[in-house]
């Protein structure tokens, strides 16, 4: 449990930053226009120093993005000015422009090509450079390699395909790859004239605590030579790593913070993200998870379940109306547990029993929420219908509650029905959206979301599945979220969680289990889970 | 400025529509320029609707194999197939002939779909291979001749004149309409749509994936059958070189109605509009006396035109 501990703890890294270090690039007065209704970034200012980590946190739609896509060129700017070592320069062009300018940008989701070997990714599309008469000169690209990674202290072999890499290394070689363009680009053997600076675009999204961790500590060497902004919305992370914090809302810089000067707690940062109580207060408002007591019938019964190289002998049972917890590093077995219930992995041995039926290994989805469980992800790429309106998605699992049957006993799916069920959703989970007949995929991440969970509410299962339920998206949607969970729970609807974030476990579950390598630890109660995560 | 943003998001919107309404007027006056009689008398028109309506019928089932993101290369063998049967069985079991090729249809769809669900078998290449079977069954079935019905009842399922127009008409129209409320209106249309847009998603929301696969396949496969029945009766028989060079045809009328070949986009209602181009084309293009292979050609550029214009390019991440 110790690296929890160490990951909660805000240990606050000693920053030996000082306001006399020289500004490397500034963006002054930044306004972007999108369609001429919505205003993304709206007088922004900013100044990225020499030698620094500097963290851009918001909501989703806050503007982060399209400030770093203006930075790379993906946008232009409607107005603003751009500074470089104080000289002013014109918005780049393209990303290759940026790249010219030192500037170079890590998307979070682009990732690594799994099926290539660690030189050939580091040099994708730099090849040309490394040729001789059409020859692809291979020591020397790997001799390149060496060196590059020997200075910026990655440790893994050049030979190894990238899918054989823990997730964290391969997030080092993204960034090594986007160093090295920098320094291909602006010239080699200038070392040390430019300093690249490097945009993280969430960079830690997929990652466990610990490699996490192992990524800050990497980040913190490299600091010596590179300037990085760090684009997140994890506050801790963001207080423990950078040196200082810009907030961004509505399109607008609403706070400033130098980390190394003033204090600045979790709660104030959130409370300036979202603008109003952060989910702190939602704690105590809605109280902690209680045990069950034990008279309350047993809904779903789980005996020995092992799966071969995913987890073994897992046995726990779920009692109505109550939330029970998964909780453990990635690969320890959770999510794969849980896609188990739910029919998108089958089981080698033991028993899943709800409500006195034995469930099949290989029933599939299907059967199993026509069992009365239910599942939802908070990857709304994979669960929704993103080319679909709103209404459609709400109804997709509801289809009893929106058709007719007319002549023949066709079921017959009824429009009007469809959208006045889909109002009460958006009403009641308070989705900005302008219609029902909106498609999902114009929808915020937040609001995505919430027409995920929404369809659920309306199906009210006897079990729902919950993994990973408000990832990546703001404290604002989140709030919701959990209320509307919350909601449910009472309601007698019983559910398990699967996350990486151990608040979200304080707020719902009623006992929680600790997984390791597939195996369960200890099983505890919700007052001894916050114990245990110093909450 | 905002203006023309929005006129043109609007028509970007609705390219897949536009571009085969004006298409179809486009060729309408080319044709008419072209030849001074086109659907200048009834006679004409009626023509027109031989030459389409069995076309529809099949067209209509393939573009439901498209939607769920599939493909059905088996429906120009299977409509083969069906006619045959029917032809052949005809003298010796009467109309009990038109069960047996249906039932045969159903047969080819179901096993296309369960190489599909079951066995993992990609969709193109599973009904390639099946075609090939019903091309060898329609071969050793009819021994390769070509059989010539001349029982009025027979060519009496296509061809009574019901208010001046062919009973095949208000069969395929008949058809088309039921497609269309299919895919429209009820929750396996919705299944068959959430399974050409986003597979991983249809089966978390619980859809029956499989069953959905087998039954589309099988829907598929009985309409091919059924326009190979109306399609023997209006021709009065059957022989080998019926629907053999329609595949290509078929998939350039659903994608040029604007059904998306990547699945989830468009309608079976479209599927009339590419099935009216397509048509009006070939018999516009004959009339001009224009050289088959030319006229192969011709469909093939527009198929792939059409595909470039119909694809929804947001909606593919990867293109392999």
């Amino acid at each position: 449990m110790k690296y929890f501990l160490i990951a909660l703890d805000i240990i606050y890294v000693e920053r030996k930053m000082t306001s006399s270090q020289a500004v490397l690039v500034e963006a002054r007065n930044i306004t972007k226009t999108f369609d001429t209704v919505v205003r993304a970034l709206d007088g922004v200012s900013i100044e990225v120093r020499k030698r620094e980590i500097l963290s851009v946190v918001g909501e989703n739609g806050a503007g982060k993005s399209t400030l770093m896509k203006i930075l790379v060129g993906i946008h232009p700017p409607d107005s603003g000015e751009l500074y470089y070592l104080g000289e002013r320069i014109p918005f780049p062009k393209n990303p290759i422009d940026a790249l010219k300018r030192g500037i170079s940008i890590v998307y979070q989701e682009r990732g690594v090509i799994p099926h290539l070997k660690v030189y050939q990714f580091l040099f994708l599309g730099l090849e040309d450079k490394f040729t001789k008469l059409g020859r692809l000169q291979l020591e020397k690209i790997i001799g390149t390699a060496k060196s590059v990674f020997d200075e910026l202290g990655i440790k893994c072999d050049l030979g190894s395909y990238l899918y054989e890499l823990p997730l964290s290394t391969q997030k080092m070689v993204e960034i090594a790859r986007a160093i090295l363009s920098i320094r291909l680009a602006t010239g080699e053997g200038k070392e040390g004239e430019v300093t690249p600076l490097i945009i993280l675009d969430e960079p830690t999204a997929p990652l466990s605590i610990e490699e996490r961790d192992e990524l800050f500590d990497y980040l913190l060497n490299l600091k010596k030579e590179n300037s990085f902004i760090f684009v997140s919305h994890i506050i801790p992370e963001v207080m423990k790593f950078s040196d200082r914090v810009y907030v961004l809302r509505d399109g607008k810089i609403v706070a400033h913070h130098d980390l190394s000067a003033e204090k600045v707690t979790e709660e104030e940062l959130f409370r300036e993200i979202v603008g109003r109580e952060s989910y702190y207060e939602l704690l105590a408002r809605y109280g902690y998870g209680q045990e069950q007591p034990e008279e309350r019938p047993t809904v779903l019964t789980v005996r020995n379940l092992t799966k071969k190289g995913y987890y073994t002998d897992i046995s726990f049972d779920i009692h109505k109306g109550e939330c029970v917890g998964l909780f453990g590093p990635a690969g320890c077995g959770k999510s794969e547990v849980a896609k188990t219930l739910y029919g998108v992995l089958s089981f080698d041995k033991g028993k899943i029993i709800m409500d006195g039926h034995e469930l099949k290994a290989k029933g599939g989805p299907y059967s199993r929420i026509q069992k009365g469980l239910g599942y939802f992800s908070g990857e709304t790429g994979k669960e929704l219908f993103l080319y679909w309106p709103i209404r459609k998605n709400v109804s997709i699992i509801n289809f009893e509650k929106v058709v007719r049957k007319h002549l023949v006993a066709v079921p017959v799916i009824s429009l009007r029905l469809e959208k006045s069920l889909a109002e009460k959703i958006v009403k009641r989970l308070r989705i900005r959206a302008p219609s029902v007949d909106t498609e999902c995929y114009s929808l915020s991440g937040g609001n995505k979301q919430k027409v995920s969970v929404g369809k659920w509410l309306e199906k009210s299962p006897k079990v729902l599945i919950l993994e990973d339920p408000t990832i990546g998206i703001d404290v604002g949607a989140r709030e919701d979220i959990y209320e509307v969970l919350l909601e449910m729970k009472r309601n007698g609807i019983s559910m398990l969680l699967v996350s990486d974030d151990p608040k979200e476990y304080a707020i719902l579950c009623d006992k929680i289990l600790m997984l390791k390598e597939g195996m369960v630890q200890r099983v505890c109660t919700n007052e001894e889970f916050r114990g245990l995560m110093g909450l | 400025m905002s203006q023309t943003i929005v006129y043109r998001e609007w028509l970007h919107r609705n390219l897949n529509t536009i571009v085969p309404i004006s298409g179809l007027l486009l060729l309408i006056i080319l044709l008419r320029i072209a030849n001074p009689f086109f659907l200048t008398s009834w006679d004409s028109v009626i023509t027109l609707i031989y030459g389409m309506s069995f076309f529809l019928i099949a067209a209509c089932g393939l573009t439901l194999v498209i939607l769920m993101g599939s493909f059905d290369f088996s429906v120009p063998s299977v409509l083969k197939l069906s006619a045959m049967i029917f032809a052949v069985l005809y003298p010796s079991i009467g109309f009990l002939s038109i069960p047996s090729a249906l039932g045969v249809a159903l047969v080819f769809g179901y096993v296309n779909g369960l190489l599909l669900a079951r066995f993992g078998i990609p969709s193109f290449m599973a009904t390639l291979a099946t075609s090939m079977v019903a091309e060898g069954l329609a071969q050793i079935i009819s021994g390769g001749y070509t059989r010539m019905i001349t029982d009025p009842a027979f060519r009496a399922v296509s061809t009574t004149m019901i208010l001046g127009l062919p009973a095949i008409f208000y069969w395929s129209v008949g058809l088309w309409l039921v497609a269309i409320l299919i895919t429209m209106v009820t929750p396996f249309g919705r299944a068959v749509y959430a399974i050409g847009g986003n597979l991983v998603g249809a089966n978390l929301a619980g859809i029956n994936v499989f069953r959905v696969r087998v039954l589309v396949f099988m829907i598929c496969s009985l309409f091919a059958g059924l326009a190979g029945i109306f399609y023997a009766s209006q021709i009065q028989g059957a022989h080998m070189q019926v629907g053999v060079l329609d595949t290509i045809p078929l998939f350039a009328s659903v994608v040029v109605g604007g059904t998306a070949l990547t699945g989830g986009v468009g309608g079976v209602h479209r599927t009339l509009l590419g099935v009216l181009i397509i048509r009006w084309l070939d018999s516009g293009l004959s009339m001009l006396a224009i050289d088959l292979n030319i006229r192969m050609i011709i469909f093939g550029a527009i198929a792939i035109v059409m595909a470039i214009l119909t694809i929804d390019r947001r909606r593919i991440k990867i293109m392999k």
